[in-house]
């Protein structure tokens, strides 16, 4: 063809070697095996390890001494334990509740064409990025009982307002709520937002010549296609909250007592202050089993649902 | 100047339970123009892939120019490929789009120039060889693609229905465009559409496909008047041909079959002798169209054609015909008429059958019965 | 909705915009309360209230929670932290990045016969509550006399990182179309050079997400930092845990909310700048986990 036009040499095709194409073929594999390498022990082994430690007497450094459940039985029937379970049932229900709550809230109020939208969203979010130790000391000093929110409220002529929840041992472990709630509230709201905004706007149109009022079309409608957004934020809220750690330790220390702890500290103190490691990675495989219980139904009716896409 | 040669292509996705392509043998001539038709999911994309190397193929071997390339990376077959997308690069102007596969292949510096600029003269897009592709028009983008193509002058081109996202002014452009390119180029095309008019006006020879097999090859005019079987036949041609299952019977002058309009009324079609050994079994007559017409007086008196009275039930004007739907043993039949003889809905019209280029199909199998 | 906006002094519309800006303004009460806090005496923290001006606006306590405040056995401040948080994230970002880059690229677009099965494996690495891995980690890092450095803190980010990572570029990369990196092929480009010409080039966006995202979350980080570091290695975190856990007699809180705001300033900075890629970062790494 090229004889028409142009003089243009065409080079010779010179083959890539066998080798080559090999080396080609073999790339992706290659570029990928550090990491399942780094998953495989890190992620997969770890876990397994843990398992083990869990049934062994390990105490300061791990033995190899199996002791079947015993760790486990001792777990169960350690009142500390018991309470840190319980916290967490009260933290992550009215944790995961009041932020689904206020985040629905604020996005559906966000979602009005709000002028300063940008502004007011950046304001809600910016505690995401902060740490929740920075979070927790924060929150320690505005809830402290004598100099805090009770003092400011005293002085704003609330005179009978009273608040020492951080001191109290049945209450202490609602202060983590509000400080949690007020860190990824936003985050929450971020999520239905986006949420909303995929809602093709022609269902909407649709349901307004149908002549659906908005609290109706919010209610009937538009909520009812949000439900991946629901689901995929309450695994994340939850996932949050058997994982939080960094707030209880820095907030309450699972003070006064132990009656804020939780299991993620409980894990801690016995493994690295206590020298219990067998107890501490019994609890550890036993919050694994708590996510995966959560966590297996979900990717389940997740796979299902792209089946049927 | 290069050969291609498709031998029994054989190819199962991953975990895919069916074959996707179940034994493709086609032979593409040096400089030969083919259109690949067939309809969505046949197989078209997999075959073409399938040629650039982009996917293995499971059994069956590709062969340019008498080398086996079957297992040759796709850099080492020397083809180049316009996709649906275009698949610009964005982050890259046109002239670096065209030039990429230029500089890949290491050539000198001026001489990459001289090709970009060879190309975008060809396609007249000079003026566009900075900009960005999200700066360009639909057809633009195009040319673009296509000028990459062109760029690398490989032995083959592959076209994956490169025109069916633009509109239809646009596209009639790029067709005769394209047209005259090969007429100059004269290489090896081949190239998927889903357009009638593409296929008819383009190809040298079309591939009919179906389910992953080739059913038929031919020239446009051999498969759009010798079909191959039913499916090519309904396929190719727009609006498709028409299907009436009649009997052969044997009378005073020859074989004939007996159709009832609408009103009841019978209408006497002649069949060929050819199909003697069909006599008192069912055929299903394909006919065509246009050849359902107002009278035509020069076709008067000649041995394979009809007349019948029909009411005509729906027009649709296409400005140089009339389709008009009639009624034939209760199957909606398509007619073709000239709009100088004004037909309406309610109607009822005397209507001219030319018999003469009717294909004939074996209800069983089918296929075309050859006469 | 379209009718409100052309009824913009409706009733609604009021009430709308008031509960929007009174929430943000509660929002905002914590950093308020901070900054003020931070720029008072001890004087003015016990006789005024949390949102009442300092009388007398003093960065003192900024300077010792910087290079005085006692952080445990030693007095230095938290600077040292601040820093070790830098020397840790810094590579660990950037590696985990790396590494998540290549890999989504491969995901996305050179799948083989077993790549989605390691992709879901990886996946489950978000997942896992990080307790499960501690006590082996610490043995390993041990072995390996990484144990207490700012290095072994990185190998232990990148480890756990490299899940989101990989997460952020597959689904970013599944939205190039493959016919790019067909045409690519054709056009005689490899593996690499498709990656390095093609994909770079236009994945600013995305490498902008994973390392804003990368960054907050290794420098927020406090379990890997308490647990696998110790002294000269622990990260501004953990500083800032010992400094607020360690006053002995009257609590400082202007050092504390000082130290706090110091902590939080680098990933709140980012943030400022960079918000819309943070948040794109958030809903992404989340809705599609
Ligand atoms: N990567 C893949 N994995 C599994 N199956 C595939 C893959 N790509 C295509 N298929 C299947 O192979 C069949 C043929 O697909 P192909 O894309 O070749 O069709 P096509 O003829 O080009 O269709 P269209 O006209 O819509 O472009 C389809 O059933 C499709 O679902
Ligand atoms: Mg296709």
């Amino acid at each position: 063809m090229s004889t028409q036009i142009g003089v243009l040499s065409v080079p010779a095709k010179r083959p890539a070697s066998r080798v080559i194409n090999l080396i080609q073929a073999w790339l992706p594999k290659l570029v990928l095996a550090p990491s399942l390498a780094l998953v495989l022990v890190g992620v997969y082994g770890y876990m397994i390890w843990t398992a083990v430690l869990s049934f062994t007497n390990s105490s300061f450094m791990p033995s190899f001494r199996f002791v079947g459940f015993a760790q486990y039985a001792r777990l169960i029937a350690n009142d500390r334990w018991h309470t840190a379970c319980i916290n967490l049932v009260i933290f992550g229900v009215l944790f995961i509740g009041v932020c689904l709550a206020l985040g629905i809230f604020l996005a559906i109020f966000l979602d009005q064409k709000i002028r300063q939208e940008g502004f007011i969203r950046t304001v809600y979010l910016y505690p995401m990025a902060l740490s929740l130790i920075v979070t927790g000391t924060v929150w320690r000093w505005i809830l402290n009982p004598g100099l805090g929110l009770e003092k400011l409220m005293h002085d704003w002529g609330w005179t009978s307002f009273h608040f020492d929840w951080l001191v109290r041992s049945h209450l202490s472990v609602y202060t983590l709520v509000i400080a949690a709630v007020w860190q990824s509230s936003g985050f929450v709201m971020a999520l239905f937002l986006a949420g909303l905004r995929g809602i093709d706007p022609s269902i909407i149109k649709a349901a307004r010549v149908d002549g659906a009022r908005l609290p109706t079309i919010y209610l009937r409608i538009i909520l009812p296609c949000m439900r991946p957004v629901f689901f995929s934020a309450i695994m994340i809220l939850a996932h949050l909250s058997i994982k939080s750690f960094d707030l209880v330790k820095v907030m309450t220390a699972g003070g006064p007592g132990y009656s804020s702890d939780l299991p993620a500290l409980f894990m801690y103190d016995m493994s690295f202050t206590r020298g219990q490691l067998g107890l501490g990675a019994a609890s550890a495989i036993m919050m694994l089993g708590a996510i995966l219980a959560l966590l297996v139904p979900y990717l389940y009716s997740e796979l299902r649902s792209k089946r049927h896409d | 100047m290069s050969r291609l040669e498709l031998r029994a292509i054989r190819k199962t996705y991953g975990k895919a339970e069916r074959e996707t392509l179940k034994g493709i043998d086609i032979d593409i001539n040096s400089g030969e123009f083919l259109i690949l038709v067939g309809p969505s999911g046949c197989g078209k994309s997999t075959l073409m892939n399938a040629i650039a190397g982009l996917e293995d193929i499971s059994q069956g071997a590709i062969v340019i120019d008498g080398t086996d390339v079957t297992t040759l990376e796709p850099r080492d077959r020397d083809i180049a490929m316009v996709f649906q997308s275009y698949a610009l690069y964005p982050t890259m102007t046109v002239r670096e789009n065209i030039a990429f596969g230029l500089r890949i292949r290491r050539q000198p510096k001026e001489e990459i120039d001289q090709e970009v600029q060879r190309v975008a003269k060809l396609l007249q897009i000079e003026p566009l060889l900075d900009r960005k592709p999200s700066q360009l028009s639909g057809g633009q983008q195009q040319r673009v693609a296509m000028g990459r193509a062109l760029a690398r002058r490989p032995k083959i081109y592959l076209f994956d229905e490169p025109l069916s996202n633009l509109d239809a002014k646009l596209r009639v452009e790029m067709r005769t465009e394209i047209k005259r390119l090969h007429r100059r180029l004269r290489t090896t095309i081949v190239y998927v559409t889903h357009d009638q008019i593409e296929a008819m006006t383009l190809a040298d020879r079309i591939a009919v496909m179906k389910d992953g097999e080739l059913q038929q090859l031919g020239t446009p005019k051999e498969v759009y008047e010798t079909p191959a079987n039913l499916f090519v036949a309904s396929f190719i041609g727009s609006p498709a041909m028409n299907f009436i299952p009649v009997t052969v019977q044997k009378g005073d002058r020859g074989l004939h079959a007996m159709v009832k309009s609408d009103s009841g009324e019978t209408i006497d079609l002649p069949l060929p002798l050819a199909l003697s050994a069909y006599e008192n079994k069912e055929i299903i007559l394909g006919v065509r169209p246009e050849h359902i017409t107002q009278i035509q007086a020069h076709k008067e008196g000649q041995p394979l054609v009809a007349r019948g009275r029909l009411t005509i039930e729906v027009t649709e004007p296409t400005g140089p015909d009339v389709i008009a739907l009639v009624n034939i043993n209760g199957i909606p039949v398509h007619c073709r008429i000239d709009p100088d003889h004004p037909v309406d809905p309610g109607d009822v019209a005397e209507l001219m059958f030319d018999m003469s280029k009717t294909s004939y199909f074996d209800p069983a199998t089918e296929q075309r019965i050859t006469l | 909705m379209t009718e409100m906006v052309r009824k913009p002094f409706s009733f609604n519309r009021v009430l709308i915009y008031t509960v929007l800006l009174t929430a943000a303004a509660v929002y905002l009460v914590p950093l308020v309360v901070m900054l003020l806090t931070s720029f008072k005496t001890l004087g003015d923290i016990s006789s005024g209230n949390l949102m009442a001006l300092p009388t007398h606006w003093t960065m003192h306590a900024w300077h010792k929670a910087w290079s005085t405040a006692c952080t445990g056995v030693s007095c230095e401040g938290v600077h040292h932290f601040f820093w070790n948080s830098f020397k840790m994230a810094i590579p660990a970002v950037l590696i985990s990045t790396g590494i998540g880059a290549f890999n989504g690229y491969v995901f996305s677009k050179w799948r083989f016969r077993g790549s989605d099965l390691i992709f879901s494996m990886m996946l489950f690495g978000c997942f896992i509550p990080f307790q499960v891995i501690l006590l082996p980690m610490a043995a390993t890092l041990g072995k390996m006399g990484l144990a207490n450095t700012t290095a072994g803190l990185v190998v232990v980010h990148v480890t756990y990182g490299v899940a989101f990572t990989t997460l952020f570029f597959r689904n970013y990369y599944v939205g190039v179309p493959d016919a790019l990196v067909k045409a690519a092929r054709l056009d005689g480009a490899g593996f690499f050079t498709i990656f390095f010409r093609i994909m770079l080039p236009m994945s600013v966006p995305i490498f902008m997400v994973c390392i804003i995202w990368q960054f907050t979350q290794i420098w927020n980080d406090f379990l890997f930092g308490v647990v696998f570091a110790s002294g000269d290695s622990q990260p501004i975190t953990v500083g800032l845990n010992n400094l607020v856990n360690t006053g002995t007699g009257v609590k400082e809180y202007n050092v504390n909310m000082a130290a706090a705001l110091i902590a939080a300033l680098p990933t709140l900075v980012v943030y400022v700048l960079a918000g819309k890629y943070f948040i794109r970062g958030l809903t992404a790494g989340s809705v599609k986990g």
